[in-house]
């Protein structure tokens, strides 16, 4: 009797030779100077590198020259907000570690600013990012008093 | 595949916690002799391995991330390379079995930790190619050279790690199953350096051999191990031992923990996780049907084709049972990784079988079902090694931000440092958020 070893060697042999045809795409690109989709992202302002928890991007950015206390716009569904400063946006985002690492490289709050992110913070209820605003807290600042 | 793979580790920054630590010891290494002698004494002893980190550092010209990337990506191709020809491709049907093999080896999660790991250079990779090597050597027509070589992939193997053992296992294996291109005398040889080598190493050297590890849903560290199982032999060696063979063969536990486990007490059951168990166990029944068959009837085709079976299943086994023994005291995946070389090479015989075999309608209905849901969950899951990469690669990234406020001291490993964050900082990686949601529950992730 004849074997019928076509259909099960192509259902065998197909959804492989697809993996092998990504990962050929993958590397034809990257042959020919492309980025491979794959491997695409885009380019991130400060603000938005703040809020999506890319330390790398935030330090990048900050030491080729972007300035960590202005505003900057972000994308819709980055966060509910259109514009934020990096710091609002690490608060929002509820990234302390983001605040620490912009306070260390280079963001300042003065008694206004702080009261406006701890107030933030304090909104959104999230321990780990007060404490982190708080530790930054002017020293000309007794007592923070939020009102809604 | 070589070259995406490739294309994937060149976009992953240098590790930070494991790697750096080792590329600035090199840099404070006065030479390559250093660095292997370094190494004797340690807890660790891989004097091999420390003496290429050191070599490639000095190698690199400052271009230390090319030049450990380079290597890495060497190794992989040489892996790869070894693994396709250890497998038989002489038809149309060879083929089919050979690409579902190839993303048997490339997507199984033993494979992952050998391009998500580097530190700096996959300590597991050049095992796996040794191994194949080893293998590939048993099935030779013999000689000097071949017995030479034999002796030199235990050596520089047992000089890598300790995993490098397996290349004895391997060699004794393809022995027992009738291959003789490795003489007696060069395995006599190969045996002797083995007990030297275990000798050496059990009661000369100092051990640490407990880390972290799963624990059905848990994971454990050392400590709460130790508290709660206490020292030696216990349960949880038997566990572990258990877990890393179910690892290779059914994709879970992974590193100890039963991840589907915990998604079902977290009310989620990702459809990776499916993905994963059901193209391994699909393919295990392939294997263990075909085991099953050979053991009663012997191979559907030719007397060479059963020799060769045989040798390979019988390899498989040892080498399952041997890595799984070794990795006692904590369940790695990536420790599996030789093991889940071989699952795919029996993945191709078992294919090859149930495809020469097909000579109803149906069976080959049956056939043509099971292998096409087998094969598309596999090429799921090495599209997801690429994902797991890219995620790695945004990790690692992260980690480099910090490392202003931790520069060593020493001008030199300052310099070094400094540069290595430069370098690392200005390489793009692709956030999380431009990846769309699905991709983290289809495709694998680092757990």
């Amino acid at each position: 009797m004849a074997r019928l070893t076509t259909l099960p060697a192509v259902c065998a042999g197909i959804p492989p030779l697809a993996a092998v045809a990504f990962c050929g795409a993958v590397f034809g690109a990257a042959v020919f100077g492309y980025t491979p989709t794959f491997w695409q992202g885009g380019p991130l302002t400060l603000a938005e590198a703040a809020a999506l928890r890319d330390q790398a991007e935030v330090a990048r950015l900050i030491e080729a020259g972007a300035d960590p206390n202005i505003e900057y716009a972000l994308r819709p569904d980055v966060l509910a907000v259109s514009r934020a400063t990096p710091l609002e946006a690490a608060v929002l985002a509820r990234r302390p570690e983001i605040v620490q690492l912009l306070m260390r490289e280079g963001a300042a709050v003065d008694e206004p600013g702080w009261h406006h992110l701890h107030c933030i913070a304090a909104d959104i209820g999230e321990d780990d990012v007060i404490e982190a605003i708080d530790a930054y807290r002017p020293s000309t600042v007794a007592v923070a008093s939020c009102t809604r | 595949m070589a070259g995406s793979l490739g294309y994937g580790l060149l976009r992953v920054p240098l590790q930070v916690q494991d790697s750096l630590p080792k590329i600035v010891e090199a840099g404070r290494s006065p030479g390559v002799w250093a660095s292997f002698t370094s190494e004797i004494g340690t807890t660790d002893f891989r004097p091999l391995w420390m003496a290429e980190t050191k070599l490639l550092f000095d190698l690199s010209g400052g271009h230390v991330h090319v030049a450990y990337k380079a290597f890495h990506i060497a190794l992989l191709v040489a892996a790869l390379c070894l693994f396709v020809t250890a497998l038989r491709i002489e038809s149309g049907v060879d083929l089919a079995a050979s690409l579902f093999a190839l993303n048997v080896f490339v997507g199984s999660n033993t494979f992952v930790g050998l391009v998500k790991e580097a530190t700096p250079v996959n300590v597991y990779l050049p095992i796996v190619g040794l191994v194949l090597l080893a293998m590939l050597l048993s099935r030779g027509r013999g000689g000097v050279w071949i017995d030479l070589a034999a002796v030199l992939t235990f050596v520089a193997a047992c000089l890598t790690l300790e995993s490098g053992v397996l290349v004895w296992v391997a060699l004794v294996a393809g022995r027992l199953a009738g291959r003789r291109g490795v003489s007696d005398r060069a395995l006599i040889s190969v045996t002797i350096l083995m007990v030297v080598y275990v000798v050496g190493r059990l009661t000369l050297l100092p051990l640490d051999t407990q880390n972290a590890s799963g624990y059905l849903a848990e994971r454990l560290e050392p400590e709460q191990i130790r508290e709660r199982f206490g020292a030696g032999l216990s349960r949880f060696t038997i566990y572990t031992v258990y877990a890393s063979i179910s690892s290779v063969l059914f994709s879970e536990p992974r590193d100890g923990t039963f991840v589907i486990l915990r998604g079902w007490q977290h009310g989620d059951i990702p459809p990776r996780m499916w993905i994963n168990i059901v193209s391994s166990t699909l393919t295990t029944v392939l294997i263990a049907i075909t085991a099953w068959r050979w053991s009663r009837e012997g191979s559907a085709n030719t007397d060479g084709d059963r020799a060769a079976i045989r040798g390979d299943f019988l390899i498989f086994g040892a080498l399952l049972a041997a890595s799984a023994v070794s990795s006692f005291a904590y369940a790695k995946d990536v420790i599996m990784s030789t093991a889940g070389a071989c699952y795919a090479i029996v993945a191709f015989w078992a294919v090859r079988d149930h495809l020469i075999r097909a000579r109803r309608v149906g069976p080959a209905l049956v056939t043509t079902i099971v292998l096409l849901a087998a094969s598309s969950l596999w090429a799921v899951r090495v599209v997801g090694v690429h994902h797991v990469m890219r995620t790695q690669a945004f990790a690692f990234h992260n980690d480099w931000a910090g490392m202003r406020d931790y520069l060593p001291d020493d001008p030199a490993a300052h310099r070094l440092v400094s540069s290595l964050r430069a370098d690392a900082l200005s390489r793009p990686v692709v956030n999380p958020w431009f990846v769309p949601r699905w991709a983290d529950r289809v495709f694998d992730i680092d757990y």
